[in-house]
Formats: structure tokens, sequence, C-alpha cells
């Protein structure tokens, strides 16, 4: 009898274990919809605690391939002689190595030359991993609340917008790509100056929404954003119409964006943490529109 | 602690892959997901509630690291861990098609789950995601199918290193 009511009693501790779990879950979800603060500290410090992990693994990554990348080459060599064989392994590796400092160097003084253009001040940071799953489209990045960035601040890159910063560690945080489908932008036409919404549709598109239905639109057309919201400053450039789709009744018509940042190969980005007066653009009359302080 | 750590340092392990790693992979449609594969491995060997904890964990720490706001992943991995526990009776886990095909069918049943989650909380913005469950989950399920038998082999070594008396691995009719 005792030991029939052990093995009763330990069942229903076991389902009331998987009961108890699967309903801290459902809390936690509950939590993170209400945007409650006790998650957000729980959430920033496990990041900052497993960020090493990624950063470690990106660096292996990079080391593994930088060697791949300047010995590959030498293994049909080796019958050679050993003088040339020398000789051809030093000019690659400098070679590799010029044209990596090379491509590095490009992109930096792109994003300097970029960043001394504009207006608003960011803080460049470098992206150390991608999204654990396939649902979702976001970045981690080696840059956190310790540098000054926020939820909510915007991520951009010289030809365009990249995305928004979703959640943040202390030296950690998480980028939310405009490709995501849970990110919507603010955004005009730059032609026409039209206004649409701009959602993510997974897989580097995006889905141009509440577009008049009397509004001309062509693919091909570049699309910026309106700078409502104050997330994103006026006129940063998010991409370019690819189609339009006119069918259907209703007053909307709807068009697939393709971002101008290749989101699938980003190393760096832009972090934007002051908000600043909108950049000038024209309206729809060729006038120009002031700035207002 | 011996029974927790090493999976989950293997799952952090492979959490890290996934999102440095795999995502190199010029197509990431066959992106596979090694932390699930981890997840119905430890539906096999371990108890409910050790396994439960784990599960949890791993669930957590991917909600972390993705653009996931709402912390789907801690709820959906339990729960494809206890589902996956239910119906391990109904699998011959010893050829290569039971294999491909358990983890296959949960990769897509956790899926479909997610969608009806994100339905429920977002019933207006997820219908992009329904056409990305055929061009991007199925294929993805397909190549974590085929690379399962593989890992599968890995734990099971794993496993008699770690617990060499008590023979904790998966064997024919996913007994323990």
């Amino acid at each position: 009898m005792r030991i029939r009511s052990f093995f009763i009693s330990r069942r229903y501790t076991v389902s009331g274990f998987i009961i108890a779990l699967l309903l801290s879950a459902l809390v936690l979800m509950s939590l993170r919809v209400k945007h409650r603060r006790g998650v957000e500290f729980f959430d920033a410090f496990l990041m900052e605690l497993f960020s090493p992990f990624q950063s470690g693994s990106t660096f292996v990554i990079k080391t593994i391939r930088k060697g791949f990348q300047q010995y590959f080459f030498l293994v049909n060599l080796q019958r050679e002689n050993a003088f040339l064989k020398k000789q051809i392994s030093d000019l690659q590796q400098k070679n590799h190595q010029l044209h990596e400092t090379s491509l590095a160097y490009g992109r930096l003084k792109q994003l300097l030359h970029f960043r001394e253009e504009i207006s608003f001040s960011v803080i460049a940071a470098e992206v150390i991993g991608q999204d654990s799953s396939s649902w979702f489209k976001s970045v981690t990045i080696n840059r956190g609340e310790r540098d000054g960035i926020q939820k909510g601040m915007a991520a951009i890159l010289p030809e365009g917008v990249v995305g928004q910063i979703l959640k943040t560690a202390p030296t950690h945080s998480t980028v939310l790509l405009i490709t995501d489908y849970n990110s919507d932008i603010d955004s005009i036409v730059q032609r026409t100056r039209a206004k649409a919404i701009i959602e993510g549709m997974g897989e580097n598109r995006c889905l141009m929404k509440y577009l008049l239905r009397s509004e001309e639109v062509i693919p091909g057309d570049i699309v910026i954003t309106s700078g409502l919201g104050g997330k994103f400053p006026k006129g940063l450039v998010i991409g370019e119409v690819k189609t339009v789709d006119r069918k259907g009744h209703g007053i909307f018509q709807y068009a697939e964006l393709v971002p101008r940042v290749d989101l699938t190969k980003l190393e760096e980005v832009l972090v934007i943490t002051e908000a600043s007066p909108p950049l000038p653009v024209e309206n729809e009359k060729g006038k120009k529109v002031k700035n207002k302080k | 602690m011996r029974r927790i750590f090493p999976p989950l340092l293997v799952g952090i392990l492979f959490l890290s892959i996934q999102c440095t790693l795999l995502a190199l992979f010029p197509v990431q449609r066959i992106r596979p997901d090694l932390v699930l594969i981890l997840i119905l491995y430890l539906s096999f060997s371990y108890p409910p509630v050790s396994g439960g904890i784990l599960t949890f964990i791993m669930g957590y720490l991917m909600d972390l690291f993705s653009g996931n706001s709402l912390g789907l992943y801690t709820f959906t991995r339990p729960c494809i861990f206890y589902g996956a526990q239910f119906f391990k009776r109904y699998f011959y886990l010893e050829s290569f098609s039971s294999q491909f095909l358990f983890v296959s069918i949960f990769s897509l049943v956790e899926g479909l789950l997610i969608l009806l989650l994100l339905t429920a909380f977002h019933p207006h913005s997820v219908h992009n995601l329904y056409l990305l469950f055929f061009t991007s989950f199925i294929p993805q399920s397909f190549f974590s199918g085929l690379i399962t038998p593989m890992f599968f082999s890995l734990f099971n070594t794993g496993l008699r290193y770690l617990f060499p008396q008590t023979g904790m691995e998966v064997r024919e009719g996913g007994q323990i």
C-alpha cells in the first residue's frame, strides 16, 4: 500500500512539475507582452553571461577562415621547389592580408565619411551573431547600455536602414532587422512622396502596406524613411520597389521592397544614439521643407 | 549537476554555432536546428524533471539571441520535449529513416506551434510567416532530420562516456 501510494504521489509530483514548468513559460511570455521590467533585467543578465560564447565562436570562425584563405591556394604548390613555394606563400599571405585590410579600410572609410556627413551622433558596432531561429530576423552587436544604446534606437549603414534595437544588455544588444515580420517603419516613396508602412516579410524582402491605390508607384522607385515616429531620421534609404500589386479591390495597393542594405552579410552597423533635426528633403512640389527644431 | 551541466554546455555550444557558423551558410533555408536535435535526443534519454529544466533553459537562451520578443521558445521547447517523451514508445530509433522522420516531424510540429502562438499574439502581422513556413521551415526541418543520425550517434558516445555504468543511450524502441 505504501509503495503504491509512493508511486502515485511521485507520478503526481512529475505531472505537477511539468504543468508548473509550462505555466512558468506562459507567465514569462505574458510578462514580455506587457513589457514588465523584471524580465528585462534577467534577460540582460543572461545575455551578458552568454554573449561571450558568441564572440568567441565568431573569433574562432574568423581565424579559421583567415587561415584557410591564406593557405588554401598553397596546397597545389607542394611539388614545386622550396624557394618558389616560400616566395609565393609570402606574397600570397601579404596579398591576402592587404586585400583584407583594404576591404576593412574601405568599409570603415565609408562609415567614417557617412558619420561626418550626417547630423546625428552614431556609435559603430560589430555584428557578433545572427538570429538563432529561422522565423525571426535579428543580429547581436557588441555594444550595449554602457555605450549609450537604448531600446528602439535606429541601426543604419551608409547604404540605408538596417533595423532598430530590440533588446539591450550592458555590453551587447540585439538589432531587429527591417525584414523581420515585427518591424514596421513609416516611409515615403522618394519620387512621388506617397506614404506607406514598410513591414518585414523575412528572407530579405519587405512589404509596403497602406499605400493608396491612387498613388503611382513603379518598380525601381526608392523608398526612404518619413521621420515620423521619431526612431529613424527623415530621408534614410530603406530600399527599392521590386514589384507592385494592384490586384483586388480596396483603397490600398501593395508593393514588394528589396532592402538597400544586404542584411545577410552584415559585419558592422551604426547605431543612432542622439535624436536630430530631420534632413531637408523636397516635398511633392519640389519646394524645400523647413527644418523645425 | 553532472546530469545537467554537460548537455547544457553542449546546448550553449550548439546555440553559438547556430548563431555564427551556420548563419554563414549561403543557403539559409537549409540551416539545421542543432538545439532542437539535442532536445529531442534528451527526450529519449533524460527524465522529465532534469530534462524539462534543461529544455526550459535552452529555450530561454534561444529567445535571448533571437528577434522574438515574446519568449516563444521558452514555451515550445519544453512542449516539444514532453511531446517527444510521450510519443517515444512509438518510435524505433535504430535506423536512419526513423531518426530522420522523428526529428523532421517534431521540427514541423514546433513550427506549427510557433505559428499558432504568433497568430494568437499578433493576428494581423503574421500572414507573411505562413509563406515562410513552406519556403524556409520545411527545408530546414528536412535538413535537421538529415543530419540527426550523425548527432544521435555522437550523443550516444558522449552519454556512454559520461554515464558508463547506467548505460543511458537511445536504443531500439526508444528505450534507455
